[in-house]
């Protein structure tokens, strides 16, 4: 069989492997420095993506627990992963399962939006736990860093031309399929 | 459209001859099975119905209280962007300006775009043609987050469940409705309409 593959366009994909690994480095600080600092009543406590979790485990919140872990632990990796399998499909030239490969940038497209949930969470939180010293929530920098690797991963897919992963398409071709 | 107009997958460019499409069918790529274009369930009017609906949805979200949170006496009015002004004032500028847009400008940006993309179509007006707006639409959906806002504010909810007294305010159900609509008005977008077509929401009938 003589496939011919798209030309891999350099460009786009070297962008999305910058990217992608800009976001992997950014998920370090994300996870290593905390997220949110917590203090109620002289009570002061700081707490990474993986502690905050775990303490709203232990609080018996454990499908609040499951969807922060998903969304800022699980999906993140979920995506870095992704994109470096099918960068590196891409890079050695011709990608074995083309519809595969494509259902995987879709899922990674689709699931990227929902790590942006501690981002969010930590910006009500702040807004919201403001009783002086009765109670006060502050944001601190690893959300930063955490929201940097998210709007990287996001950027990354969008760099990435799903498109190269397919032999180049005929010049006359069928209609759509109806479901 | 014209019959030589062809349809571009997105994902793997393969290129198929536009079919006609029935109320809530899809067309399907016949390579990568992406799906296409869709024919909304309601008509081609609803993705303009739901647009108009969030874009009036998106005020009383914005002006009304989101959660009242009280502790030992002391009240707190907690609005859309209230935890912008907080990161804000942290210090966190570029952070609260990214909450801002995904959260906020974004969603509101988005539904405008489809009502205007929608209002000639379906009022009959003469086709506005800007070729860029269909690309905007695309890009807009990619950075509006309004359903993941909403996932995080009923976590902080749970969350904060044992440790202040909470109020949720009419600004946070408009809020879900806003998020609702523009989920609606996505579903009900017809891609066609990306073309300016003398008759969209319509595909020719394939030869």
């Amino acid at each position: 069989m003589n496939l011919r593959f798209s030309p891999v366009r350099f460009k786009s994909n070297s962008t999305a492997a910058a990217l992608a690994v800009a976001a992997a480095v950014m998920l370090v600080p994300a996870n290593l420095l905390p997220v949110l600092s917590t203090e109620t009543s002289g009570y002061n406590r700081s707490d990474t993506i993986f502690s905050g979790t775990v303490e709203l485990w232990r609080q018996g919140l454990w499908v609040i627990a499951t969807i922060v872990f998903t969304a800022s632990i699980c999906i993140p990796l979920f995506k870095l992963a992704g994109l470096g399998w099918l960068l590196l499909s891409v890079r050695h030239g011709c990608p074995h399962d083309s519809r595969r490969l494509t259902r995987t940038f879709a899922v990674v497209d689709f699931v990227g939006r929902w790590s942006m949930l501690d981002v969010f969470l930590a910006a009500f939180l702040t807004g919201l736990v403001q009783f002086g010293e009765f109670s006060s929530v502050q944001a601190r920098s690893g959300i930063v860093a955490f929201a940097a690797a998210v709007v990287l991963t996001v950027l990354a897919t969008h760099a990435f031309d799903p498109r190269v992963l397919w032999p180049t398409p005929a010049k006359v071709s069928p209609n759509t399929s109806r479901p | 459209m014209g019959s030589d107009v062809n349809l571009t997958c997105r994902l793997c460019g393969h290129k198929h001859r536009p079919i006609r499409l029935a109320p809530g069918e899809r067309a399907l790529c016949a390579r990568c099975s992406t799906v296409m274009a869709t024919e909304g369930r309601f008509g081609p009017e609803a993705a303009l119905v739901f647009s108009i609906t969030g874009l009036i949805l998106a005020l009383p979200a914005a002006l009304l209280p989101f959660v009242i949170a009280g502790k030992l006496g002391d009240e707190r009015v907690c609005r859309l962007f209230t935890g912008v002004g907080a990161l804000w004032d942290n210090g966190m500028r570029t952070l609260a300006v990214l909450v801002f847009l995904c959260g906020a400008l974004l969603p509101v940006a988005l539904l405008g775009a489809m009502a205007v993309l929608h209002v000639p179509a379906c009022l009959k007006w003469h086709t506005v043609n800007i070729p860029s707006l269909p690309r905007i639409v695309h890009i807009l959906e990619h950075w509006a987050f309004p359903e993941v806002q909403v996932l995080a504010v009923l976590i902080a909810l749970i969350k904060l469940g044992g440790l202040v007294d909470l109020t949720v305010g009419p600004g946070f159900w408009c809020y879900c409705a806003m998020a609702v609509s523009l989920v609606l008005a996505q579903r009900s977008f017809n891609s066609e309409l990306c073309d300016p077509a003398p008759v969209p929401c319509r595909t020719d009938a394939a030869p």
